[in-house]
């Protein structure tokens, strides 16, 4: 469903990806994998169009209203409510505003509705961001880190989620540079460092390749393994 | 036209929870019609019209600049306008829906400044025409703004300038001769002649007018073309 294949992208004399390949098949939930500055977002960019790449091709099989974003800044409006949030992308999508509420719903805002966002912690406005990338009930999910600076509990409460939503029959997309998540969560991962592809495959067998198997598969000891470069 | 309409009402919901934007649209009427109430009408030295007309002329200049850049210059930095834009609306769905909002508490406002002033029918007609004429010309210039600053904190930085010069030169223009002609290239100051002599020279006025919208026009596309919403 999403493909990319040979993928290079430069900022000015500085290249960020170096032929980056990986697909990703329906209803998968595939994890891309890095440090900061690896190249993460920029492939989500680039996927959903709003980069173009210098070389090689990629495809997501999904139009704009067949995609949900839930990018790393969450782009809220902060002075409205969590319902009108929603609402004014239901109205762009055309789709009916009692959605926005089983959003809501959904993602456990059901009773903060009519709360503003500026009065929201950030567990509920990275659930918030959530239900506006669902509403839509899109193809695709591209998530970028999207626990990222969670506590735990709300943490789990997303990866929930998102093992929902893929039975629902939505494609995954996420980047997170935590192997934990990573492990709990994808089908596949792509291990992404300074641009380049350096693994990918089932966590477990990635781990089995590196002899990372403890008492639960870990990524992390792979990527030093590899990289020599801990993951902050 | 969905997108738009969804824009005009996200933004009316969000400018009455704004503070920010709501006293630019609330203080210049407010003070007019203290100041219409309190100073003019006591004082026969004073032209009852006085402080709606120069009212009038820094809410044109100054209140709608900063007002959309701002507005612009937050949905860019807060990612708001890049899932906008994500969402399948077009930049100029998302202007026109800024834009049309702007242009229609412009007209609200300036139609509660023909209620304070003292004013016959064919003056408010003159008076709401050329207030229209502003309000567009300072939407576009603060669309401009709004592209080119980084932030929030860089289009006030920027628009600020524009807004004193186009909200303040008209009144200054009062006292100096020098300054009149010069700011007579004005969109503010043909306004500001307007609405204090309403047997000025009307057509003229819309001419000039007319040339700084076409201007600024020309100028918006420019740096949208080179600067897109930077989404």
């Amino acid at each position: 469903m999403i493909k990319m294949n040979g993928v290079i992208k430069r900022f000015g004399k500085n290249t960020v990806l170096t032929d980056v390949s990986f697909e990703v098949k329906k209803q998968e939930i595939f994890g891309l994998l890095g440090p900061s500055g690896a190249g993460k977002t920029t492939i989500i960019n680039i996927l959903t169009n709003q980069l173009n790449a210098d070389g090689g091709n990629y495809e997501t099989g999904a139009s704009s209203f067949e995609t949900g974003l839930m990018l790393d800044n969450d782009g809220l409006f902060p002075r409205l409510s969590c319902a009108d949030n929603l609402n004014v992308f239901a109205d762009i999508y055309n789709i009916p505003r009692k959605k926005s509420m089983e959003a809501l719903k959904n993602v456990g805002l059901g009773e903060a509705a009519k709360k503003s966002v500026n009065n929201l912690s950030k567990g509920m406005r990275q659930r918030l961001a959530l239900a506006r990338a669902i509403l839509h009930n899109p193809k695709i999910l591209f998530l970028d880190e999207p626990t990222s600076g969670l506590d735990p509990a709300t943490a789990r409460g997303i990866h929930k989620l998102i093992l929902e939503l893929r039975e629902k029959g939505a494609t995954v997309f996420l980047t997170t540079h935590n192997m934990d998540e990573a492990v709990k969560l994808c089908d596949k991962v792509s291990l992404l460092h300074k641009g380049k592809i350096i693994e990918q495959g089932a966590p477990d067998e990635i781990c089995r390749r590196y002899d990372s198997v403890k008492t639960v598969p870990d990524l992390e000891s792979v990527f030093i393994k590899l990289t020599g470069v801990e993951l902050e | 036209m969905r997108s738009i309409r969804a824009i005009f009402i996200k933004q009316a919901k969000d400018m009455f929870k704004n503070p920010m934007v709501l006293i630019m649209f609330i203080i210049f009427p407010a003070v007019s019609l203290i100041m219409t109430e309190l100073v003019a009408k006591s004082n026969d030295d004073i032209p009852n019209n006085m402080f709606v007309t120069m009212m009038a002329a820094i809410f044109a200049g100054m209140a709608l600049i900063t007002s959309m850049s701002g507005i612009i210059a937050e949905d860019i930095e807060r990612g708001s306008l890049r899932l906008l834009v994500m969402a399948g609306v077009k930049p100029h769905q998302y202007l026109f829906g800024t834009g049309g909002f702007i242009l229609l508490m412009g007209i609200v406002v300036s139609v509660i400044f023909t209620l304070i002033g003292d004013f016959t029918n064919t003056e408010i007609i003159k008076f709401l025409t050329v207030m229209v004429m502003s309000t567009a010309a300072s939407i576009i210039l603060g669309a401009s703004i709004g592209i080119i600053a980084k932030n929030q904190q860089a289009a006030t930085a920027i628009g600020m300038p524009f807004a004193v010069i186009l909200g303040f030169t008209p009144m200054v223009a009062g006292f100096n001769k020098t300054v009149e002609k010069a700011a007579s290239i004005l969109y503010t100051q043909q306004m500001n002649v307007i609405v204090n002599d309403f047997s000025a020279n009307f057509n003229k006025a819309m001419l000039v007018m007319g040339i700084n919208i076409a201007v600024l026009l020309v100028l918006f596309i420019i740096i949208f073309r080179k600067r897109g919403l930077k989404v």
